[in-house]
């Protein structure tokens, strides 16, 4: 356990110095360095203005950005597989992401609604999230026999109708509008800006804390909602709270970076295989994996075809794939 | 002393419990037989305030356990359901730690005392050598073992078991029984179980409750109850019982 905590800290920390030094100016770690310490009065920077806002406007937003969403995602992924005891549940299940995707379209595409500016495109990515889970909730979460299963089944029925909606209001929209859509839809982070990061913040630190504290309640869970009510856990509460927390968070982030994918599966599986099954440890090493694991992906992204990015949702994917497959292999040649 | 009183709970429109009244003394084992769909682990799961009566209540040394919030009620009856969730990858020695949550609440980690109260239930049970084993290597007696160790690290007054014993051989189902006995003679473990077992319900319990169609037919000792006409027409049996060495076994007879 301390090897892999030490381990992820270290993919951590070089996650940053990628984010940082990696693209298409080549800026030297040693000056990048030098230029942190002359903020301290340490020194003088040797970065011209040019290189200084490329470190500092450009790649340290997107690199904070990357860390956020990474963390988020991958913790709200545990928190959904441990309160649902379902490997299967990542942090779009009760609808986040059908709800930011039609959000983000009505604000794409001209709808007649007058918010076709990409400024409404976060804002109703958010508020679409939102109602979503607040619907399935409303729909799958209350009432004394209510169950993960019934939570689960009424954000299937709500995902299907935003997403419908949101692909009748493509259908309508322009090719301009579509490709925007699209693009959205794949996730990026290359619209980040501090702003952006100041939005989210609050947010995410505020949810991350919630999620890595509720783990011991997770834990207490895996022995079923009956069994672990009499063990003296309020489970409703529990549930609602994590919920709330996966979501909020979640939802924050979708609206500022779009869809990405894998990242809230994959990381608290792999995580689960190198510390075992405890939620105690899965939720904060998933919260540092998937930081870096992010920063990484999107290191990737913006720079193998550089000047175009690839989508980062697909680029978690194809790294994420075979990082799993990988450690599941040798995890099995261990045990057998 | 546990109470139940008027106590009648219904799932929509249909009656699954309907005015049982009963008190249990404290330091005593009471097993609650009947046929299948008599309502039994119904009224397990209410004594254990996992189901709210539609009326009546039940009462642990006279507080109502519908209006105890679950960590005040973890801290007063355990609860041994009849098909445990074994968690896979959790160790022995963490599943029976979950029997102290109640104590250290779920932001702080166990203090001393709980290690302590689960590594001497371990012992007391024989699992000490399983501590660190993966809960899903144990076989079913030993699981089941360790499910009774988890609801014994709760400390609580009173424990609560649904057929404990389904699935065990005959061996591990009297080692489970007389586990639970010594808790009962020792410790003044006050034990309400379900069981299909006549002979072992008789056996094992000062006293039998027969349900039917969840209504409390016959309460009393239990020589008494295994020989009573009504718990044959419960079943629709020929029932005999034998005294074999002074322990009272029952036997159905076919026609």
């Amino acid at each position: 356990m301390v090897l892999v905590a030490v381990a992820t800290l270290v993919a951590l920390a070089a996650a940053v110095v990628c984010g940082l030094v990696v693209g298409p100016t080549s800026i030297g770690t040693a000056r990048i360095i030098g230029d942190v310490f002359s903020y301290v009065g340490l020194g003088h920077g040797t970065l011209t203005s040019t290189q200084s806002s490329i470190i500092w406007q450009i790649r340290a937003p997107r690199m904070v950005l990357g860390l956020l969403a990474g963390a988020m995602l991958a913790v709200a992924g545990g928190t959904y597989q441990g309160v649902f005891r379902n490997p299967l549940a990542d942090p779009y299940l009760l609808g986040v992401a059908a709800g930011a995707g039609l959000g983000a379209t009505i604000a794409i595409v001209d709808v007649g609604s007058g918010l076709t500016t990409p400024s409404w495109t976060p804002l109703l990515a958010f508020g679409g999230a939102i109602i979503a889970v607040i619907v399935t909730w409303a729909i799958g979460g209350r009432g004394l026999r209510s169950n993960t299963s019934t939570l689960i089944l009424a954000g299937v029925a709500v995902a299907a109708l935003f997403t419908s909606t949101q692909t009748f209001l493509q259908q309508q929209a322009s090719t301009n509008s579509i490709t925007r859509v699209y693009i959205w839809l794949l996730g990026s982070l290359a619209s980040a800006s501090w702003s952006s990061v100041t939005l989210v913040l609050p947010y995410v630190i505020a949810c991350i804390v919630v999620c890595v504290a509720a783990g011991r309640a997770l834990d207490v869970m895996s022995v079923g909602e009956d069994e672990s009510r009499s063990l003296g856990l309020p489970v409703r509460r529990v549930r609602f709270i994590v919920i709330a927390a996966s979501s909020l968070g979640t939802a924050a982030i979708v609206s500022a970076v779009g869809l990405i994918g894998f990242v809230g599966i994959i990381v608290p599986h792999i995580v689960r295989l190198l510390v075992g099954t405890s939620y105690r440890r899965i939720l904060p090493i998933s919260v540092v994996f998937g930081a870096a694991f992010l920063v990484f992906a999107d290191t990737i992204a913006r720079t193998v075809m550089a000047p175009s990015e690839l989508p980062l949702g697909v680029v978690t994917a194809i790294v994420g794939a075979p990082v799993f497959v990988l450690i599941l292999s040798l995890r099995r040649q261990m045990v057998t | 002393m546990i109470e139940l009183h008027e106590l009648s709970v219904r799932a929509g429109s249909t009656a699954l419990i309907s005015d049982v009244t009963l008190n249990v003394e404290a330091g005593t084992w009471c097993t609650i037989v009947g046929p299948n769909g008599a309502g039994k682990t119904t009224l397990v799961e209410t004594i254990a305030g996992l189901r709210r009566p539609s009326h009546g209540s039940v009462s642990i040394g006279g507080e109502k356990v519908s209006s105890m919030r679950e960590r005040e009620r973890a801290l007063r009856v355990a609860l041994v359901t009849q098909h445990p969730i074994v968690p896979s990858g959790m160790s022995v020695r963490d599943y029976v730690a979950l029997g102290r949550t109640a104590y250290h609440g779920l932001l702080r980690a166990p203090s001393v005392g709980d290690r302590q109260a689960v590594t001497d239930v371990l012992a007391r049970l024989s699992l000490d050598e399983y501590a660190n084993r993966d809960v899903v290597t144990l076989s079913g007696g030993e699981r089941q073992r360790m499910v009774l160790a988890r609801a014994l690290a709760q400390a609580t007054m009173v424990m609560v078991l649904d057929e404990p014993i389904t699935g065990l051989d005959l061996r591990h189902q009297i080692t489970m029984l007389e586990l639970l006995q010594k808790e009962v003679h020792e410790c003044g473990l006050t034990v309400i179980a379900t069981l299909h077992d006549l002979t072992l319900a008789g056996q094992f319990a000062d006293r039998l409750v027969l349900l039917d169609h969840g209504r409390l037919v016959l309460d009393g000792p239990s020589g008494e109850v295994v020989r009573s006409q009504a718990l044959a027409d419960c079943y629709g049996m020929n029932l005999r019982v034998i005294d074999v060495d002074g322990a009272d076994v029952v036997i159905p007879v076919r026609h």
